[in-house]
């Protein structure tokens, strides 16, 4: 027999779920009082992913704005009976994926983007001291390719199937850039000064 | 490093990269006046004028359901305040039709369904007060049945409506509140039978005497 607590916690989580559900029905008649409450709800999740996946504050504040923009253009053709914060997720890293697209078109290569990453966390890294500051800087300091691939995968859980398919890669490349991005963060997290004398 | 050493280090790190996704970070500044700029306008208004008729009676129903809910949550009211004792004492045999009266059907038209988490919780509150029905008094449950089936019938208009109308977000909208409604009450007499079993632990001896 489920406790009380159990219970209620439950009801509050389906409250949510519904009140969400509302949000986005009203969003998609066009509210965008609706909407704003939807992004205060998720724009935090939002920007952590952008953030990790660019390792750029500045540059993570453009595609989270660039992903709400995208949400509401597409809002009217969204399944409401999937989840509205998965659906986002989607958008988010397609708006990365452009965004760094964009990027090298201008400024010709990968590599160039590589020496571009800067002010690793350095927000969060004030808030947030200790082992999960390195760990975000470390992923943050990794080349654009595996540290997408590290995210995608090792920290939101995505299959190397649906990374690959995100990151418009073959899932053996996938898999290599898994394997690299952990070989390099785990050398980075045994000497951590070794990569912040990069900069 | 032993190999089994290197895969606990491989095991704490995966531990530590899937924890980050529970880690949220504010931007640092508000994005939304960004965002509401570029934001271009939809025709809501237009979408309402071109709902027909049967979605009014299906309005309609929904405000039925929130009277009814109101008669509901009043007479468990009534109960918390003047007859917990009384109510206690008044113990008689849940009916056969309980369950059915309880089942509200959970989809949204024939191809789609409500949120999972939203069903598991009515299925959660269903069992537990499928078990506590009988602690309430027999005109209290009669009643409430009564409106559980009110309930279940808005909410089988409306599903029909949404069988004609898939995906209507104002529809879907009306069925949430018809679950949300159905959902106040249950939770209302999950609480008022967690009262009643409380004051009946504590008073055991003397209501076995009453009775």
């Amino acid at each position: 027999m489920p406790k009380g607590e159990e219970v209620v916690d439950e009801l509050q989580r389906a409250r949510d779920v519904a009140e969400e559900r509302r949000l986005v029905a009203a969003a998609v008649d066009g509210s965008t009082p609706a909407f704003e409450a939807l992004y205060r709800r998720h724009v935090a999740r939002i920007h952590a992913l952008c953030l990790r996946m660019t390792g750029h504050a500045a540059t993570a504040e453009d595609c989270t704005q660039e992903a709400f923009v995208q949400a509401w253009r597409h809002l009217p053709r969204f399944e409401t009976r999937s989840a509205f914060g998965t659906w986002l997720h989607r958008i988010a890293v397609n708006a990365v994926l452009q965004h760094a697209r964009r990027r090298r078109e201008t400024l010709g290569s990968e590599d160039s983007v590589e020496r571009e990453v800067a002010d690793v966390m350095a927000d969060h890294a004030a808030s947030d001291p200790g082992r999960s500051r390195d760990l975000e800087s470390a992923i943050a300091s990794l080349p654009p390719g595996a540290r997408q691939v590290l995210v995608l995968v090792g920290v939101y859980g995505h299959t190397h199937e649906e990374a690959a398919g995100m990151l418009g890669i073959a899932v053996g490349t996938c898999k290599a850039q898994l394997h690299r991005a952990r070989a390099l963060l785990g050398a980075r997290l045994e000497a951590p000064e070794t990569h912040d004398d990069g900069h | 490093m032993t190999d089994t050493e290197g895969r606990e280090d491989d095991g704490r790190l995966d531990a530590e990269l899937r924890g980050l996704s529970r880690t949220t970070i504010e931007p640092g500044r508000d994005l939304w006046p960004g965002i509401a700029a570029q934001l271009e306008p939809r025709g809501g208004q237009g979408a309402l004028r071109r709902r027909p008729a049967w979605l009014w009676q299906a309005a309609a129903a929904v405000l039925l359901v929130a009277g009814s809910s109101l008669l509901t949550a009043t007479l468990l009211d009534n109960e918390r305040g003047d007859g917990t004792m009384a109510a206690a004492t008044r113990v008689a045999p849940a009916p056969a039709g309980t369950s059915g009266a309880m089942a509200m059907p959970a989809a949204f038209g024939p191809g789609a369904k409500l949120d999972p988490e939203y069903l598991a919780a009515r299925r959660l509150l269903t069992t537990v007060l499928e078990t506590r029905m009988a602690n309430l008094p027999s005109s209290t449950r009669a009643k409430l049945e009564v409106n559980l089936a009110e309930m279940r019938r808005a909410a089988e208009q409306i599903n029909a409506a949404l069988a004609e109308q898939p995906g209507d977000p104002l529809l879907e909208e009306l069925l949430l509140k018809t679950y949300q409604d159905e959902l106040a009450v249950l939770a209302n007499v999950n609480q008022l039978t967690n009262a009643l079993a409380g004051t009946a632990d504590g008073k055991a001896d003397s209501e076995r005497m009453q009775l």
